[in-house]
């Protein structure tokens, strides 16, 4: 029993993490419609900045987390104007956007790779690093940390989707993009806002997680699938859905090394998205994904 | 030298039949899959161990590999291909993350990653394919039996429907194709293809591990693809004839090795950026028409 | 064809409600109304690219509801789309190929174990395109790209691709939008001919003129629901009908 509540535990904030990134990969993918996955390597560089601005520009933790933040939402927004938008000019097949997408992953992983070779970069989390122990659960500051950022962030969007003019622009871009062209919304600016928002949020994730045990290059293709399965649950064009396709996925998971080896996870995981799929393509809240207008 | 020059050719076949078979899903159905090289290691494993355990030759191996590579798409695809084609790119990496898990995982069957050694060489009407030359011969005519079977079927009423769903899904429906049945056929026959490569390459290199099929495998096969061009089948025979030579260009540079293999990955990720802008469709497809006036 | 009491909402919009109305064989029976009265999506909804949330849609017999829109197709009835959808990169001659009926040459087994037969559907298919696209006075495009097309051209195109089909019955998502009265003058009396060729024609159109001209039987459509059903001179004359026609 200790172990299942310790499984659920882990379980919340593996979730938590997988939510920031849904959440932000699904806005993204709800707008757009671009199979982002250059999103897992601005995961990555969020851990990156933030670690180059504590440990080479000395700055204090909060105020490192705040530049890698900004700097994940300009890396974001960057990768939507020079190669979205630029492809999208040319007549780019949404294949095409999504394999320009995965060329960029590759690219910018495997740079950080040779510039900060493929070790974990540990960052100086001081206080942080303490254990609470509540009941027979053993976590640590940090995790408690990433349950409630998570949960500020989707509050946070939430309002700036429903209460701020540029959130319902995305809104409105979301649900009918060739209306809300109509009605006068410049669709390009609406991308960018919605890139820069998506990435500030998957920044967080990135951090933490590197925080806890280090930056990676290679970390974030794993987390922008996992967004990816976690947003397809929770149904697209659903940020709740994201939400709880995230934590979902988190939970399930840890709880599926109470049973099986734990280098079954990711076949857990996936092999219940297949059934998931099957039985209710929709996911959770998502609108139907026909698509196109007829 | 002239077994080096063998040996690459004979790589050159197998990751021809890779990349043809990719480009029917790709570039020909716009059907993006991450998979790929999976199916591969489906193919290999299924051959190395039909031979092993059950005494296949390389001919019986190659059959029990095509089965089982379609067995495996096909159960991703039908569930996932119902729905959207991007449900297929996430439905994809999940095999691929499984597939290879099993792989490193299933010790009792694939030995894990200690490999599987000692595959039996093939036997061709008697003889046996034990030299690079004579394998030359094999990969080569391989390649060129699947480029033959994808001609046919993009030749075909079924190539037609193929390009019509998709340039535009919707229309195809409307127009009665059964545009899900359609998928999921070239799907079952791409990757049946592909675990032919894999069943190829492992009675060469008589051993097999699960570093040789991992989702940078399926990175590089796609690069071959884009590389070539998606329009034209020989695409992928010249795309693999370049990049299969890049690594040894490389050597030459003396590049230490922790900074060869991320560079490669830069390569190809540039590569395909570069070329969704400079051409689509790669380096021999069809240039988008312009208008004829 | 008969369409039943078919509704279908959307979030909380009833796109259409009660919808009932027959079409009658080998006539053009127009479906009119303001804009945003729901005439594409009836047509989606008999042709299975929405489900209808009640009702019936009858051909031949049959029900027509829930079916796939392939399915649809392969029971007689086919539909255009208002913005086309034609396969802008393949030509003009594959276009109408692809509604021609190729079974052989679409079955994979067929095409490694009965070359022979595939070779012969397929010439049947090319004369048969080619004799499609000759009815629709456009023989002489057949190998350039569609894209390349003109628009009225193009619009014929849509028209040749359903009828290459050999269903019975034919939606069309208004045939003449965006049309000069030139090129009114090439599409108005191909849909005449469609109906002499026995076929039978389901119209959206807006232009009341023309539907006075072209149909036999008109149905209205208002706010989702069937207003009136009669005679072309009847409807049109109507000055209730007009006034929601225009004041909505």
């Amino acid at each position: 029993m200790d172990l299942v509540l310790q499984l659920l535990a882990t379980g919340l904030v593996v979730g938590s993490l997988y939510a920031l990134c849904a959440i932000g990969w699904g806005l993204i993918y709800g707008t757009t419609l671009h199979f982002h996955v250059a999103h897992g390597a601005v995961f990555a560089l969020a851990a990156y900045y933030a670690y180059v601005a504590q440990k080479l520009l000395h700055l204090p933790l909060i105020l490192a987390v705040l530049v890698a933040i900004l700097g994940a939402a300009a890396s974001g927004l960057l990768i939507d104007l020079l190669l979205y938008q630029q492809l999208e000019r040319r007549g780019a097949f949404r294949t095409s956007i999504f394999i320009a997408s995965l060329g960029l992953l590759i690219l910018l992983e495997n740079v950080i790779a040779i510039v900060f070779t493929p070790d974990p970069m540990r960052m100086d989390i001081g206080a942080l690093n303490t254990a609470v122990i509540i009941g027979p659960v053993f976590l640590t500051y940090l995790h408690i940390l990433t349950v409630v950022l998570a949960l500020v962030g989707y509050a946070a969007l939430m309002v700036f989707l429903k209460r701020s003019r540029w959130g319902q622009a995305i809104r409105a871009v979301s649900s009918a993009p060739e209306m809300a062209r109509t009605v006068g919304i410049d669709l390009d600016r609406v991308h960018l806002l919605t890139y820069a928002v998506g990435s500030a949020l998957a920044a967080p994730a990135g951090i933490l997680v590197a925080m806890d045990v280090g930056a990676e290059p290679f970390r974030g293709t794993r987390f922008v699938l996992l967004a990816s399965v976690g947003v397809i649950m929770g149904g697209i064009g659903s940020i709740p859905g994201a939400m709880l396709g995230g934590v979902f996925l988190g939970l399930l998971e840890n709880l599926g090394i109470w049973k099986l080896p734990s280098e079954w996870q990711s076949a857990i995981s996936f092999g219940v998205f297949l059934v998931f799929i099957v039985l209710r393509p929709r996911g959770f809240f998502g609108r139907t994904i026909h698509g196109a207008e007829i | 030298m002239a077994a080096y020059i063998a040996h690459y050719l004979v790589m050159v076949g197998i990751y021809t039949i890779l990349a043809t078979s990719l480009n029917l899903l790709v570039g020909y159905s716009g059907i993006f899959s991450l998979a790929h090289a999976a199916i591969y290691g489906i193919g290999a494993y299924a051959s190395a161990l039909a031979a092993l355990k059950l005494g296949l030759g390389f001919w019986g191996g190659l059959v029990v590999a095509a089965m089982v590579g379609a067995l495996a798409a096909a159960l991703v695809a039908i569930p996932s291909l119902r729905v959207a084609g991007d449900y297929y790119i996430v439905a994809s990496f999940g095999l691929q993350v499984v597939i290879l898990t099993v792989f490193i995982n299933w010790t009792s069957f694939t030995n894990g990653h200690a490999g599987l050694p000692g595959i039996p060489r093939p036997y061709v009407l008697g003889l046996v394919i034990d030299d690079p030359f004579k394998y030359v011969v094999l990969s080569l005519a391989l390649a060129a039996l699947t480029y033959l079977i994808c001609l046919r079927l993009t030749g075909s009423a079924f190539g037609r429907t193929l390009r019509a769903v998709r340039e535009d899904e919707i229309a195809a429906a409307a127009t009665g194709k059964n545009v899900v049945a359609v998928k999921i056929t070239i799907t079952t026959i791409s990757s049946a293809l592909g675990a032919l490569a894999g069943s190829l390459y492992a009675h060469y290199i008589t051993y097999i591990n699960p570093t040789s099929f991992t989702l940078d495998e399926s990175i590089f096969i796609t690069s071959l693809v884009i590389l070539g061009g998606t329009e034209r089948l020989a695409g992928p025979f010249v795309g693999a004839l370049i990049l299969l030579a890049v690594p040894e260009a490389l050597k030459f540079l003396a590049i230490p090795d922790t900074v060869a293999a991320p560079m490669r990955q830069i390569l190809y990720g540039a590569l395909l950026i570069l070329f969704m802008f400079v051409r689509p469709e790669g380096i021999l497809g069809r240039p988008r028409p312009r208008s004829v006036a | 064809m008969t369409v039943q009491g078919v509704s279908k909402a959307f979030g909380g919009i009833q796109a259409v409600e009660g919808c009932t109305f027959e079409v009658a064989p080998r006539l053009i029976t127009g479906l009119i109304g303001p804009n945003g009265a729901g005439k594409t999506t009836v047509f989606n909804l008999i042709t299975g690219f929405l489900r209808a949330d009640g009702g019936s849609i009858r051909f031949k017999g049959e029900e027509l509801l829930g079916l796939a829109p392939h399915e649809v197709e392969a029971r007689g009835v086919v539909r255009t789309f208002q913005h086309l959808r034609l396969w802008g990169k393949m030509t003009v001659l594959e276009n109408v190929l692809l509604g021609c009926r190729t079974p052989l040459g679409e079955s994979v087994v067929s095409l490694f174990l009965r070359p022979g037969r595939v070779r012969e559907e397929e010439a049947a298919a090319r004369r048969r395109g080619l004799e499609v696209l000759e009815f629709f006075g456009l023989a002489g495009r057949a190998h350039e790209l569609a894209e390349d097309l003109a628009y009225p051209e193009q619009k014929l195109l849509s028209m040749a691709r359903i009828f290459a089909t050999d269903a019975e019955v034919l939606l069309l998502d208004e045939p003449t939008s965006g049309l000069d009265t030139d090129s009114l003058g090439r599409i108005v009396p191909m849909v005449r001919r469609l109906v002499e060729h026995g076929k039978t024609v389901l119209l959206i159109e807006h232009n009341m003129e023309l539907i006075a001209q072209l149909s036999d039987e008109v149905v209205f459509l208002h706010q989702g629901r069937v207003m009136a059903r009669g005679r072309a001179e009847q409807i049109t004359r109507d000055p209730t009908l007009t006034e929601i026609y225009f004041g909505a």
